[in-house]
């Protein structure tokens, strides 16, 4: 690139994009604050409802030991205690299956486009270390781009 | 780019990185307002499903936002030219960057030198400056060649260098 060309760079980088408007940062304040209260509402009643149910469940004396093989009376290994007990996501991926070509069509302001729709399937695989169970979750999804077309 | 690591930390994070965000959807969508609804969309999804994904949360936030804009601008498609024209169709006076103290009229030709660059060529330059991303996630992102991303921008730069001398010739 030469002089000019980098000194234009350099001079565009200097501009610094306009800010947002203090009422978008307010919108997803509470956007996010409207979730937060129902996670919170959830961790609470979940515990709640646990120790509710205890208490509710009437006393039961314990029943009479009963013999098990020995194979089933040895403990499972305790699980490594180093590992978070958590998921993570360990894989995403996604699968294009489908290309159309839509046709040209004309958008609102009159300028005509091509739409293009591909048709994806998106995969995230979350694993938890501790336990080494694991959780897939598969969505399909449409993706459609509006290419405005040019006829010379 | 920096991961937003804290729940508290994403408002300095919006601050910071939301205003380059903004510009790049302005260049996908019809008005400033519909810019400020697909970023909030934009970030709002990203916080709350994919911020666990890790990567760079600018690039992921930008093909977000580029497929919020497509969408709506397939929702505006619907909607009859009339409605359209009780909002107000366009917006007077919209400006790109933060005025300058000084050779502000330098920022104002800028502005007006990019409202007139090719639309293809405006969206390269402001993901590659604004958007910081590299040519290789510019050709990804926009789903064309490396080297197409690499040309847009070099005749986006000369025609912007154009545009600016024949302003400074004619005052």
């Amino acid at each position: 690139m030469d002089e000019e060309n980098l000194q234009l760079e350099a001079e565009l980088k200097r501009l610094r994009p306009r800010a947002l408007a203090p009422a978008v940062e307010a919108r997803v304040a509470a956007r996010l604050a409207t979730r937060r209260r129902v996670a919170i509402g959830w961790w609470v009643a979940l515990p709640l409802a646990a120790a509710l149910a205890l208490v509710v469940v009437p006393w039961r004396p314990a029943p009479e030991p009963e013999r098990v093989p020995l194979g089933a009376a040895i403990a499972p290994d305790p699980l490594p205690a180093t590992k978070p007990d958590e998921y993570k996501p360990v894989a995403a991926e996604n699968l294009l299956y489908a290309a159309r070509d839509e046709g040209v069509v004309t958008l609102a302001d009159g300028v005509q486009a091509r739409r293009l729709r591909r048709s994806y399937v998106d995969t995230i695989t979350w694993r938890n270390p501790r336990t080494n169970a694991s959780l897939t979750w598969s969505v399909p999804r449409d993706e459609v781009r509006v290419v405005p077309v040019n006829f010379q | 780019m920096e991961a937003i690591s804290h729940d508290e930390s994403w408002k300095s994070w919006f601050r910071l990185h939301g205003p380059k965000l903004l510009l790049c959807a302005r260049q996908w969508t019809r008005s400033l307002a519909d810019a400020e609804d697909v970023v909030q969309d934009a970030f709002v999804r990203y916080w709350r499903r994919q911020r666990s994904l890790g990567g760079d949360p600018q690039a992921l936030l930008l093909t977000s936002i580029r497929r919020a804009a497509f969408d709506l601008a397939r929702r505006n498609q619907r909607r009859t030219g009339r409605e359209m024209r009780a909002e107000g169709g366009g917006e007077a006076a919209e400006f790109l960057f933060e005025p300058l103290a000084e050779a502000d009229d330098r920022r104002r030709a800028i502005e007006a030198a990019l409202q007139r660059l090719p639309a293809e060529q405006r969206e390269v330059l402001v993901l590659k400056i604004w958007g910081e991303l590299t040519f290789d996630e510019i050709a990804r992102q926009l789903d064309i060649p490396l080297n197409t991303a690499a040309s847009r921008y070099r005749y986006a730069l000369a025609a912007l260098r154009r545009e600016l001398s024949a302003a400074d010739c004619h005052g």
